[in-house]
């Protein structure tokens, strides 16, 4: 993403902020709700937590709206916890977002896998992943005192299929505000 | 009344086939592995001949030791005794539409054997139930009907009345021990996790499902429950903080202790056999690796140490080794170490992707959730690497647990998006569902040792 581009995605968030965004939620890349989690937006009111693809958004905390702000979320290899170019790049937006607009905000990186292996197994690198955005958003600054990693294993798919695509997106951390 | 003292005599007749049985069960069972190379097991389990057993309705008895007329308890007793004797795969209850002897002649003038034999029963119970206060009180007699005569003495089990399925368990195992030689599995529960819609409780109930209980109300995601040796309590992971934390729940009481709070993941816990101790993941110093803390308090002390996922610590029974499962060489496999730490030993190089250990109480098998060609079945293998056998032939089946007698696997089992939980013999045969009550999914098991 361009410099430019960010700045603006920048201002228009600050719009939302201010309480006068009601920009309808986008399609967001393929969220299936399978894990109970809509997408919130950051200093979206608490009156769209009733809507049915939002439930959960009061115990998870804010999804950003990606059409928005940055995108939220970054995704991995099979049994792999590597942050690839491409993650590094949306990390970087989202350090970046954060400590212009949210500084004092808590923010919890959840790490995911897909279903394949072993519970326990998947905990363990659900953890990785969320230690390895965590690592990555100190490297740009960010307080690692208010960052936290949680890991849910294979517990809470975004996609509920059991294809490879369904596991693309379901191998991903997602970085989460309070 | 029967025959209550007379001599022990142990028959030669119909079932020592049981055991020759079994025998050809394994070795057939080796051959047809070595055949495909040691790791696929045929998979149309043609499997033992099950022992034909009679086990007619327990009569009821009066206060005065006669046979009453009317009462369920004796029937409801037998049915029990019989379900459990015919999911071990190793015994089958023969109709009792078939049966030419009834109970109340059974019981009071012993068995006509010819009766017996010409309906091709090879075994034979004869029980009477009574119910003494808010006691119920279970007599029963094991016979060789080939060899005619007693196997092993009478016996007598007693409990209160609301646990009239535990002394129908009870006479179930000392069935099981007497014609095969092992001990039985049938008083035990299971731990699980179950779960409607999303939403996943902790839970107990009998090993043939009944007496379920939910242990959590479903406000926070729970995983892995783990059986203490002693059966009275339960460590599991629950996310009531914010993140996993490995909890005790103790099961009489109903305490609820967390164990510790450290950084990052904390999961995977373990009762070491003496039930003094626990094994677990964390994440504590960057990596996730195995640690052993007192289950009291202290400080966890870190048995590994690798760049890599230590996680899923099983002990071996004589709480001397450990093994569980590592990505250190590139994918997860498993390995064993001393419980005090030290260089760890690779003992899995099949398949891309071995973990979750369980570590049989007989001490001579590890069962494991072997990975290959994206299929994820359970199998084990000797603690020194030695006979892989895999048993279970689906795409995700995991989270294998022992029955106390080492001989019965439980696992979870996904059908689609479903779990269920599964039981199968560790010769690879016998593979059954395990119903959970009320529509439930259900994972994460966990087998209790005997509850006496």
């Amino acid at each position: 993403m361009k410099r430019f581009g960010w700045l603006a995605v920048a201002v228009v968030s600050m719009g939302l902020l201010s309480g006068c965004g009601s920009t309808p939620k986008g399609g967001v890349d393929g969220d299936g709700s399978a894990d109970g989690k809509g997408v919130g937006r950051l200093g979206g009111s608490s009156a769209n937590l009733d809507d049915p693809s939002r439930r959960g958004a009061g115990a998870g905390g804010y999804r950003y709206d990606v059409n928005v702000e940055p995108e939220h979320r970054i995704y991995f290899e099979y049994n792999s916890a590597l942050v690839n170019d491409r993650s590094a790049q949306v990390l970087a937006h989202n350090a970046g977002w954060i400590l212009a607009h949210a500084p004092k905000k808590s923010v919890t990186i959840e790490g995911h896998c897909d279903e394949r292996g072993t519970r326990e197994f998947n905990l363990a690198l659900g953890q990785q992943r969320a230690d390895a955005v965590v690592r990555f958003l100190v490297s740009q600054g960010m307080d690692g005192s208010r960052l936290k990693a949680v890991s849910y294993g294979k517990e809470k798919p975004l996609v509920p299929s059991h294809d490879d695509s369904a596991w693309s997106k379901n191998r991903r951390a997602e970085i989460v505000l309070r | 009344m029967a025959p209550k003292l007379r001599k022990n005599s142990v028959g030669l007749g119909g079932w020592w086939r049981l055991w020759l049985s079994l025998l050809l069960g394994v070795v057939g069972l080796a051959a047809s592995s070595a055949w495909a190379g040691g790791v696929r097991i045929d998979i149309s389990k043609g499997g033992l001949t099950p022992l034909p057993i009679a086990v007619p309705a327990f009569v009821n008895l009066g206060a005065g030791g006669q046979v009453a007329a009317g009462g369920t308890m004796g029937s409801q007793v037998a049915e029990v005794v019989a379900a459990d004797l015919e999911r071990s795969g190793l015994l089958r209850p023969i109709s009792r539409s078939a049966f030419l002897q009834m109970p109340d002649s059974l019981w009071k003038s012993g068995p006509q054997y010819r009766d017996w034999r010409v309906i091709g029963a090879e075994a034979l119970v004869s029980g009477a139930a009574r119910t003494e206060g808010d006691q119920v009180v279970v007599d029963f007699f094991l016979y060789d009907v080939f060899q005619g005569s007693l196997i092993g003495k009478g016996k007598r089990f007693t409990a209160s009345q609301r646990n009239w399925r535990h002394v129908a368990h009870r006479v179930a195992d000392e069935i099981y021990t007497r014609l095969t030689g092992e001990t039985g599995y049938f008083t035990s529960r299971i731990a699980f996790v179950s779960q409607k819609g999303n939403t996943k409780r902790l839970a107990t109930m009998d090993q043939d499902g009944a007496n379920l209980v939910e242990l959590t109300h479903g406000e926070h995601l729970v995983l892995t429950p783990r059986y203490s040796p002693d059966g009275d309590s339960l460590f599991y992971l629950s996310y009531a903080t914010g993140a996993p934390r490995i909890f005790r729940l103790d099961l009489l009481g109903g305490t609820n202790t967390q164990q510790g709070d450290y950084g990052g993941l904390n999961s995977a816990p373990s009762w070491s056999p003496d039930g003094k101790r626990m094994a677990f993941t964390s994440s504590m110093d960057g990596n996730p690796r195995i640690y052993v803390k007192d289950v009291g308090g202290g400080q966890p002390t870190p048995l590994t140490d690798s760049a890599s996922i230590d996680t899923s610590p099983s002990w071996s029974p004589d709480g001397r080794q450990i093994v569980f499962n590592s990505d250190r060489a590139g994918s997860p496999q498993l390995y064993v170490m001393d419980s005090s730490g030290g260089e760890p030993r690779r003992i899995t190089f099949e398949g891309n992707y071995n973990a979750a250990p369980a570590w049989s109480p007989r001490g001579d098998l590890i069962a494991f959730v072997h990975g290959g060609s994206g299929r994820f079945r359970i199998a084990v293998i000797s603690p020194e690497g030695k006979n892989m056998r895999v048993l279970t032939d689906s795409w995700m089946d995991e989270s294998p647990t022992w029955s106390p007698n080492g001989r019965v696997i439980l696992f979870s089992r996904q059908n689609g998006s479903r779990s269920q939980l599964y039981s199968i013999d560790l010769t690879g045969y016998n593979e059954r569902l395990v119903p959970v009550g009320g529509g439930a999914e259900g994972s994460d098991p966990s087998w209790s040792p005997l509850i006496r």
